[in-house]
């Protein structure tokens, strides 16, 4: 029932939940669904053996004889799983032997209560006979957990993918192609980067880097993980970069501290795209990132138009028009800014502090996708039209099991990578967020 | 070139008045106001002239770190312990350190000092440290070894002198008046990565009426409610929170029954006591009646313990002894929930012709503790509670919960004890202070906690 060793670092450790991958172009959603069908069978739970277990301390009371049984569920199982226990229950003891009749008809009553505890679920029966004092037998079950997903109607359908789920911090993650295809995955940790293979229907550990880093990194610490064009993997950590020299195990990592700014703009985007003229105007942003907090600093290189600076922020992300970009702070004072390089405003938008863009065949073309200020047990995330003026809501949110504690665009500019904390486990689960149109 | 019209932003849905503010990621900054009732004496977690209180143990978690943590599931992860092994049947433990760690004061991290600082809090124990690693040893198996060292008396204090104490935690000491107020300050190269705010500044032995006037005024950001108050907390004024039932309010004899009459009038006064109608009405609905020391939720089973009350049985009981003598009912004066408490009850007591009378001074027959419960691990709760109350210690620890049943029903057999409630802590803060939770120990998270702007 209980573990008694712990050693940070061990893969067992990491609770690989599921593994949907590949761009939503190429991967066909009946391979999703069936990962998705697996990792959902995962939570299904056995209970027989403790239903025998608790059957055959009941009998070991009653005797064989005749008893009546009454199961209550006072625990956070479902009523599917309490139906489950309590048929398996009443056929136990009557394989045991125990005949079981209706309540006015036995002289021995069984009272199952299914409990629970921290760790346990705890099923307690309380078996009267007579007029003697009940006697009580108990067993305990160790308990887990499950999930579920919920859309509303929009003009597009905003996705979220499982990719990766751990115990230890997600800072990012960078989907890997070989000739093209996606087959493993980088996880940017709080202390490593570890890169995994899709292999026999599962992800295998390839390698495991680990990160130096001279001082303790800042709380809400926050990462980057990003891919070049020559598939180089960079990590952009706060008062640290690092690279690795292959992405192909086996490869080598080297860290350095310094205040080499981030990258704001994919690189996929700044190159082909499905508007040359409208990409041609995005210029390949970056911004210094605080290295003892969780901002960026506000200074931009190069600047956008007369804005050198800017407040100070968490994420940014763009709209490209025809003629200029319209650039968007979530800054840390939580409003969001605009500007376009000659203007600045602030928004009475009801944003989050993470926002990102991401460019699609849908709608007009290039949406935001930002998290929102509202719940902070349940967070979700929305996309974003600006087809004029103020944006417009393109898509039903998607929720998150827990706070968003970051999201990026991907390097290719057409998804997003979204890591959300679980608040009931506490783990971190990335999830890629991906477009489709005409729903 | 004029690109970009501006007052596109500033049309329809322009609310302008309440500009919005992200909410999910933190901000740097800030001091938070914290007031509470209690008025410690000193901040050394191992202090046993102290007692145990959940104000204590927030201000212990804001200060110093334990090896092990347990987190509301209730598994346990590394703290200054990056990982732990055990050996010879769970009778040694051997903690391996994180590196890098360093004490307020400068001085690294170190297994002598780990060990020095576990010897202090649990002389009986057998511990020795070398550079990076500290080891336990028992003459017992100690499975749950690793809980024990989280609980918060056992963080890692580093003692030089008699009142200069270190931790490792994210906030440093700048100021402390015993029992009056204390002053904190993030600590900037915390292992855990420096706090968002930037201080911390508590006021110590401030009624609970104070505390919510300083609330609704604007002079504190996080204040303790008293239960039986909760009732009656608005949303306008703040946020309100409370833990699951972490507190045990429990009638204690001072000595074992004597005589088997003795023991009759113990069971009919725990059947003349009405929890159901005290803790609706003078609780105010907080809390859960209890007939057993731990609440369900941290045993599974706590229901199975009835706390009906039945007159009729409790009089039946004082009726078959001849003679029952005057029992003194002791409390805490200073603790007007107590008062009002041993009130009801002696009052409960003269409708089973019992005769009991409440006073706050001076040894009593029986006593009402009000006991914060250890941890959410029924065995050490449980052994908790015992060594409070002066039951008879679990033999067969650690094993299953029929076991762990068992132990409870025999300490409670012995008729030294009259469970009456189990009670949550309260806490309430201001809109603006965010990511302040609380642990399943009853006490206040705020290592991560941050001000932002007020909805």
């Amino acid at each position: 029932m209980r573990k008694a060793i712990y050693n940070s670092g061990i893969p067992e450790n990491f609770k690989s939940v599921t593994c949907a991958f590949c761009r939503a172009a190429r991967l066909s959603f009946a391979f999703l669904l069936v990962l998705l069908i697996a990792s959902t069978a995962l939570f299904a739970a056995d209970w027989s053996a403790s239903e025998q277990q608790l059957a055959k301390k009941i009998v070991a009371v009653t005797g064989l004889g005749a008893a009546s049984l009454t199961v209550e569920n006072r625990s956070s199982l479902g009523r599917r799983d309490s139906d489950i226990v309590q048929n398996g229950l009443r056929s136990a003891l009557e394989q045991m032997g125990l005949h079981l009749l209706k309540s006015e008809q036995a002289t021995t009553s069984v009272t199952v209560t299914l409990s629970e505890n921290e760790t346990s679920y705890v099923w307690v029966a309380q078996i009267q006979q007579a007029a003697a004092d009940p006697a009580v037998v108990m067993v305990s079950v160790p308990r887990t957990g499950g999930s579920g997903v919920a859309y509303e109607s929009m003009p597009i359908m905003l996705r979220k993918i499982p990719l990766w789920a751990q115990e230890g911090r997600i800072l990012d993650i960078a989907v890997l192609e070989e000739s093209g295809t996606p087959s493993r995955i980088a996880v940017l940790g709080g202390e490593d980067i570890s890169t995994y293979r899709f292999q026999n229907g599962r992800w295998q550990t390839e390698q495991t880097l680990a990160i130096n880093h001279p001082k303790p990194w800042p709380l809400d610490s926050r990462g980057r993980l990003v891919q070049g064009p020559d598939r180089t993997l960079t990590a952009f950590l706060p008062g640290v970069v690092c690279r690795i020299t292959a992405t192909s195990a086996p490869s080598s990592i080297t860290c350095q501290a310094g205040d080499d700014p981030w990258p704001i703009v994919p690189f996929g985007m700044t190159s082909a795209g499905s508007d040359p003229a409208a990409t041609a105007a995005i210029p390949m942003l970056v911004g210094f990132f605080a290295p003892t907090r969780n901002y960026f600093t506000g200074v931009l290189s190069p600047a956008i138009g007369k804005f050198s600076t800017v407040p100070k922020f968490y994420t940014a992300a763009f709209i490209p028009r025809e003629k200029y970009t319209l650039w968007m702070f979530a800054s840390a004072d939580g409003a969001v800014r605009f500007t376009d390089g000659i203007n600045e405003q602030t928004s009475s938008l009801t944003w989050g502090s993470d926002v990102a863009t991401v460019r699609t065949t849908c709608g007009a073309g290039w949406q935001v996708l930002a998290t929102n200020a509202g719940d902070p047990m349940q967070d979700s995330v929305r996309a974003y039209e600006f087809p004029d003026r103020d944006p417009v809501t393109v898509s039903a949110a998607v929720d998150f099991p827990g706070p968003v504690t970051a999201l990026w665009t991907e390097s290719h500019g057409d998804t997003a990578i979204a890591i959300a904390r679980n608040r009931d486990t506490g783990s971190y689960e990335a999830f890629r967020l991906s477009l489709s149109c005409g729903q | 070139m004029k690109r970009f019209v501006f007052h596109c932003l500033a049309v329809s849905s322009l609310t302008l008045a309440t500009l919005a503010h992200a909410e999910t990621r933190p901000e740097y900054g800030g001091t938070l106001r914290l007031t509470m009732h209690a008025v410690p004496s000193t901040l050394d977690p191992a202090d046993s002239r102290v007692p145990d209180s959940f104000a204590r143990r927030s201000l212990t978690s804001l200060i110093f770190d334990t090896l092990v943590v347990v987190d509301d599931a209730g598994r346990t992860k590394p703290g200054l312990a990056e990982s732990w092994q055990a050996a010879k049947g769970n009778q040694r433990w051997q903690f391996r350190l994180r590196h890098g760690v360093r004490f307020h004061d400068g001085t690294p991290l170190t297994g002598e000092i780990v060990a020095a600082s576990l010897r202090f809090a649990n002389p009986g124990w057998s511990v020795r440290g070398d550079a990076d690693s500290v080891t336990i040893d028992s003459e017992a198996s100690q499975p749950e070894l690793p809980v024990e060292v989280a609980l918060p008396r056992n963080a890692i204090a580093k003692r030089d002198g008699q009142e200069k104490l270190s931790g490792t935690g994210p906030f440093r000491i700048l100021d402390w008046q015993p029992g009056k107020k204390l002053t904190l300050a993030a600590e900037e190269d915390c292992w855990r990565g420096r706090p968002f705010l930037d201080g911390i500044e508590v006021e110590m032995g401030r009624s609970f009426h104070d505390q919510a006037t300083a609330l609704e005024v604007g002079r504190a950001d996080l204040i303790e409610v008293a239960p039986e108050q909760s009732h009656h907390f608005s949303p306008a004024k703040g946020r309100l929170a409370s833990s699951q039932p972490v507190e045990l309010i429990v009638l204690v004899f001072a000595r074992d029954s004597s005589s088997p009459d003795d023991k009759l009038l113990r069971s009919a006064l725990g059947l003349s006591v009405e929890r159901g109608s005290i803790q609706s009405v003078l609780l105010q609905g907080a809390g859960q009646a209890a007939g057993g020391l731990l609440p369900t939720w941290i045993s599974g089973y706590g229901f199975v313990f009835s706390s009906q009350a039945d007159l009729q049985k409790a009089r039946q009981l004082r009726d078959q002894v001849q003679t029952a003598r005057l029992w003194t009912l002791g409390y805490d004066g200073s603790d007007p929930l107590a008062r009002v408490l041993v009130e009801r009850i002696a009052l409960n007591a003269k409708d089973a012709r019992l005769s009991l009378v409440p006073t706050a001074v001076g040894l009593t027959d029986l006593r009402l503790l009000r006991i914060p419960l250890a941890c959410a691990d029924p065995w050490i709760a449980l052994e908790n509670v015992a060594a409070q109350t002066d039951l008879p210690r679990a033999q067969n620890k650690w094993s299953s919960a029929e076991e762990l049943f068992s132990a409870e029903k025999a300490a409670l057999a012995t008729d030294r004890v009259i469970p009456l409630f189990h009670l949550p802590v309260f806490y309430a803060a201001t809109s603006s202070l965010k990511n302040w939770t609380l642990r399943n120990n009853g006490s206040l998270e705020l290592s991560n906690a941050w001000l932002g702007a007020a909805k």
